[in-house]
Formats: structure tokens, sequence, C-alpha cells
């Protein structure tokens, strides 16, 4: 897949990224793989890439400095002012779906993700939550649940 | 595995082989006649799913193109999403998570009891709860639903902990873990759940109820049933009598075929049942098969949707064990006191980062949404779904947009009806409540997603002129159609619509075994 994007304005894209969705407790790895999947996108759709080519130059030229360098809180403020625009929205759809998949974000969530090669959840913990009192799992008044129909003809 | 002929007139053809056209095959097959069912989408099974909520997304939904037109904010979130429906063999039954309310009395009775609601097109159901009671004790039987007829309730997961004693301290009472059509224990050849989540990317496992593991094995066993997956309907015909007569289809190949039928059902979900009698227009029928009502594709219904999600101090882990697990039946009473018609369940739900990111706050990004992201591990989850308005207004129609077989899509047009936003705003009102009442120091509202519960484009009516089908779901207009699917739906209820389908399905087998001798015999 072709790009007319510069290593640079990829750097750049990483850093957007990174800016767009922080997270003090995410490495970069991520956000690298959260980037090229917004530039496989853009390989295959002229119009996303464009978006990006002016964009990130547009970005690069809101202060004295390029967007890369700007401090966090800075950065922020810059991308603030681009919400809304297809280049933003173009980028924030790609990577909201790549990044929350990654398996190195799941990890730092706690996420344990597939469970049926490991035998489900049944012995790993699907009912361990223990700050709360075990509740009646019945339906209310039925003696045993087994016939309850007054739920459903009340 | 069976083949018809493609000129065999003696067939059934079903289109669809979800919750409705799924059941109402094994039902048929059962009782001798042979059946053809079309399935646009592939056939997948338990090895091919995924437990990764975006890979199966691609896997499993049906992501043709549509449209969308209306106020509804799905318009503006996902405005060629409108629905989140499957499309491969097994239907939308694959992504189900289980939850079975049956229809309360009054639900079928709405225009009576609700009274008048401006802009709304509420009607009587041509039926009542008494006369389906029978067909609901056949399906909750057949589809091995929890705390029914001897089937032992779900046990209580993370999930259901936080939701069950919020909802205690807030004075519910009607709480469960269920009805759901997932085995606690074996049942009917199944296995009881390992509680491995990912309901909604097909159950690998096959304890939960879908017409894949459960309607169409048993269909295919008797021999009567010729199961087509990859086959596309584009369009019903029918003969110089207004009968219909057969089915085209695209294949896998693109190649149009056409198989007769001597009885036609579509039962392709609500928004595709409209879209091809739409599509069978003719010189007879001008504007659509079935349709001399006017009514096809219109009192589109997606129930009044929304979720509620608490963070907490400590873990919950939601996503450990099925996805939907819980049901507060509190506010689906009948009680206009609250400021509107109708009522609504809550009921458990749980998403992986992937969904939870995607879908809590549609497009957002930045601190807003990264601090919500970084509570996932602390956070529980219940989905609300309610009874909305039916409205003449919101309706599918033929798009300019077309598909790749050069047929128009649909365009689903919504309008939130002001009872829709009142229910919606007291739901996630309480919704919150429940979990502040277990100590949640932050409650999100998520608004709707793609609607699941599409109903209503084809109602069952008393008068000819009020709907498209009468009380079996046959259609007014044309003797040997029928239709099995929410299209049917007179109103929407409260309840997830699942059961009443299956119901309904079984009730109209019942109906056609009466009405027309199984030929295969």
């Amino acid at each position: 897949m072709s790009t007319l994007l510069s290593d640079d304005q990829r750097r750049t894209l990483v850093d957007v990224l990174r800016a767009a969705f922080p997270h003090d407790t995410f490495p970069t790895g991520p956000y690298q793989r959260a980037a090229q999947a917004v530039l496989d996108a853009a390989a295959v759709n002229p119009r996303l890439q464009a978006q990006l080519l002016q964009g990130l130059t547009d970005l690069d030229r809101q202060r004295e400095v390029p967007f890369s360098r700007l401090d966090p809180d800075i950065a922020a403020v810059v991308l603030r002012g681009v919400a809304g625009t297809p280049f933003l929205t173009g980028i924030v759809d790609v990577a909201v779906v790549a990044l929350y998949d990654d398996h190195e974000v799941w990890e730092v969530l706690g996420y344990e993700g597939p469970s049926y090669d490991k035998g489900g959840y049944i012995d790993r913990g699907f009912d361990d939550l223990d700050w709360l009192p075990d509740p009646r799992i019945e339906s209310y008044g039925s003696g045993n649940g087994a016939d309850d129909r007054q739920e459903a003809s009340a | 595995m069976t083949r018809f002929d493609y000129d065999d007139s003696d067939v059934v053809v079903v289109i669809g082989s979800g919750a409705g056209g799924g059941t109402l095959a094994n039902e048929l097959c059962q009782r001798g006649f042979k059946t053809v069912v079309l399935e646009a989408g592939p056939h997948l099974t338990g090895e091919d799913y995924h437990q990764d909520e975006w890979a199966a997304f691609g896997q499993m939904a049906w992501t043709d193109p549509r449209t969308t037109s209306g106020s509804w904010g799905i318009a503006r979130d996902f405005p060629n999403l409108p629905a989140w429906i499957v499309k491969a063999v097994g239907g939308t039954t694959t992504h189900w998570a289980g939850a079975c309310p049956r229809f309360k009395p009054h639900e079928f009775a709405t225009r009576t009891i609700y009274g008048d609601i401006d802009g709304a097109s509420l009607l009587d159901w041509p039926i009542t709860l008494s006369e389906l009671e029978p067909y609901y004790d056949k399906a909750e039987r057949k589809m091995g639903v929890t705390h029914r007829h001897g089937r032992p309730p779900l046990p209580a997961n993370n999930n259901y902990k936080v939701f069950a004693n919020g909802a205690d301290k807030l004075g519910y009472r009607d709480y469960a873990t269920g009805p759901y059509a997932t085995n606690a224990e074996p049942y009917d050849g199944r296995p009881a759940t390992v509680q491995d989540g990912f309901n909604f990317q097909g159950d690998k496992h096959g304890s939960k109820w879908s017409t894949l593991v459960a309607e169409l094995p048993k269909a295919e066993a008797t021999g009567n049933l010729d199961l087509r997956p990859d086959s596309q309907a584009v369009q019903i015909l029918h003969g110089p009598d207004g009968r219909a007569t057969g089915v085209l289809y695209a294949d896998r190949n693109g190649t149009l075929r056409r198989q007769r039928a001597a009885i036609v059902s579509v039962a392709g979900n609500s928004i595709e049942t409209a879209r091809l009698l739409l599509l069978s227009a003719s010189t007879r029928y001008p504007d659509g098969l079935a349709n001399s009502s006017g009514q096809v594709g219109r009192n589109y219904m997606r129930h009044t949707t929304g979720t509620v999600w608490g963070q907490f101090d400590k873990p919950v882990r939601m996503y450990r064990g099925e996805t939907m697990a819980g049901v507060i039946a509190d506010e689906s009473r009948l009680d206009t006191d609250r400021g509107f018609a109708g009522g609504y369940y809550m009921e458990t739900i749980a998403l992986g980062p992937a969904f939870f990111a995607k879908f809590v706050a549609p497009g957002s990004w930045g601190p807003r949404l990264t601090e919500i992201v970084d509570g996932y591990l602390n956070t529980a989850g219940m989905w609300i779904v309610g009874e909305d308005m039916p409205q003449e207004t919101n309706r599918i129609t033929l798009s300019d947009t077309v598909d790749e077989h050069g047929l128009p899509v649909a365009n689903v047009h919504f309008d939130d009806h002001p009872n829709d936003l009142a229910m919606r705003r007291h739901g996630l009102t309480q919704g919150a409540a429940v979990y502040k009442a277990v100590g949640a120091h932050r409650t999100i509202e998520t608004p709707p997603y793609p609607s699941t519960h599409n109903l209503g484009t084809c109602r069952m009516s008393q008068r000819p002129g009020d709907g498209v089908v009468d009380r079996f779901g046959r259609a007014h207009d044309v003797p040997n159609l029928f239709v099995t699917d929410g299209s049917v739906f007179t109103t929407g209820a409260a309840a997830n619509p699942t059961l009443t389908i299956v119901a309904l399905a079984v009730r109209q087998a019942d109906y056609i075994a009466s009405e027309y001798r199984a030929s295969g015999n």
C-alpha cells in the first residue's frame, strides 16, 4: 500500500493519536499500531489520505514549533481547535477501533479477552466479586424459581 | 444435504434463517413440508466464531450499505449502520443475548389502553396474550428458557451482583438472573454455559439457543430441509392470480436463480423484509407486494434503548461470564403516571474494551473518553429496553444507493417520539440510581446502539387497510405469502422480541399445516 506521507508526518500522526487518546498507562506500541491502521485505511481511501496530507501539514503550522514538539497541554488545545473537521474525524474513526482492540491495551486495562480456549470464566472468576453480598437470583416471591409465571403474566 | 429442484413448485420457500425463519422451517419440516431456506449470509459455525469483538463484527454483521434519515441519534452516530443484525445462517439469533420476557396482556391492546397518543399510530393486536400463551410455553420449552418449566436460573455473575444489589437498595423487587435462553445446565443436547462470554459473537459453546444450533439441525435431520446459504433474495414472483409463485435470488456466484414455491415466507428481519416486498413491485402490485394498504415499511419500531454504566472503586470485571444475565422488571409495569406510556426493562450488558470505547460516547475522543476507558475494569453495565411508539412516518423506503446486485438498499427513517424521549430519560436516570445506590463514583449514559430490535414494518392487523398481514402473519393481499419475523409486531411491547417471534412462528406453522397439506408425503 502506498502513501504520500513523509516519515515525519507518520511520526506526527502517532503524536496526534497520543494527544487524542491520552492514557498515562499506555506504552507507545499501541499508538504506533493505531497510526499504522490509519495509514492502511488511507492507502485505500484517497479522501482520507488527502485529509491526512493536508491536515498534518496544517497542524505543524498552528504554533511556533511543529506539533510533535508541543507540550501535551498545548497539543490538546491545538487538537480541540480542529475538532469536528473531516481530518480529525477521519483519524478518530479508524483509531478508536484499532487502539482499543490492541492486546497490549487490553492487558493495561486488565481485560482478559478470549476465554473459550481456557474453559471460559466458570472456574476463573466470573462470580468472584466480593465487595457486595451475594444477591438473590430467583424471581421475587418465587419459592424455587422452577416454574415462575408470576413475572410473565403479571 | 437434501436438495429440491428449482422447478419444484411444491416447496415452501423461507427467506431468512433467524428466529422467525429458522423456527418456521423446522416446524414445517417436522410436519413433512419440503422446505427451502434462503439465507443471504454464509454458514458459520461455532469453530468459525471469533472471541474478538471487531473480528466477529466483520464476520457476522450485516454491513451491506443502508442509509438513514430522521432526527434519531443513529443517523448522526452511525449513518450507514442503522441496525446491528447478522448476515449468516441463524440470523440474529447468533448475536442475541437470550433475554426472554413475555409480552404483558395490555401490550397487545395499546391503542385501547394507552389511548390516542398524538403522533403515534398505535393499533391493538388482532390476538391476545391468552391466545399466544400456549405458544409461549412451547417456545420457552424449545429454547430452554431459564426460570421456566423447571429450567434452573443462571448463577449470579459479577455484573449481576452489582446490578441486583443496586436494584434491591433502590427498592426494586422484580429482579432475577433471567429468563434467558442460555443453558445453566445441559438441555436439549446442548451443553451448560462455561461462562465464556461473547454471546454477541456467536457463542462458540452452543449453550445459547439459536436457530443455528437448535432449529436448523433438527430440521435437517428430517430430510425435508434444503438450506441454501449465500443466497440473497432479490424478488418474490407472482402469477396472474396474484399468488406468489417463487423467489428470485442471487447465489454465491451472483448467478440469478429462480426457486418455484407453493408458499413463501419472508423472514429477513424488519428492514430487509420490507425492502424485499418493496423491491417485488410489479404492474399488478405497483407499490410493492402485499402493500395495498400502503403500510409496508411503515410503523418501524426499534425499542427505546440506552445504556447506563456505573464505575466503582473496586473491580467488577463485567466481561467475565454471560454477556447478559440479569433483568430488572419493575419498570415494565403498566403505569402512565411516570410521564410516558409503556414500560421498560433493565438488563445487564457487558462489552469488551474495543466496543466499550467505540460505543460509550460515539465519536468522542480526548480526556472525556480516555478517563472513562481507564475505569473499564471497575465498570458495570446495563441496557434499557422499552416500548417505543409506532409512527407512520418512521419508515423503510428504497434508497437511491444500490447494493452489489444493483438493488436499491433500504433507507431507515426514524424520529424519536416525545414518549420515547421521556421513557429514555426516565430509564437512564433510574439506571444511574441503581449504580449510585451501591457506591458508583461515576455513571455514564450511552445513547442507543444501532438497532438490534427491528419491528413493525409489516404489521399484523384485523382490518386489511390497517396493516400488511393477518393474525397468522399471512399477507392480507397474497394468500400464500407469509411474514415470519418481528415485522409483524403491531406494537413493540417492552420485551425483547425473540421469544415472541419464535412463539408466533410456531403458531404460524400450525396454521399453515392446517391450511395446506404437506406435499412431501
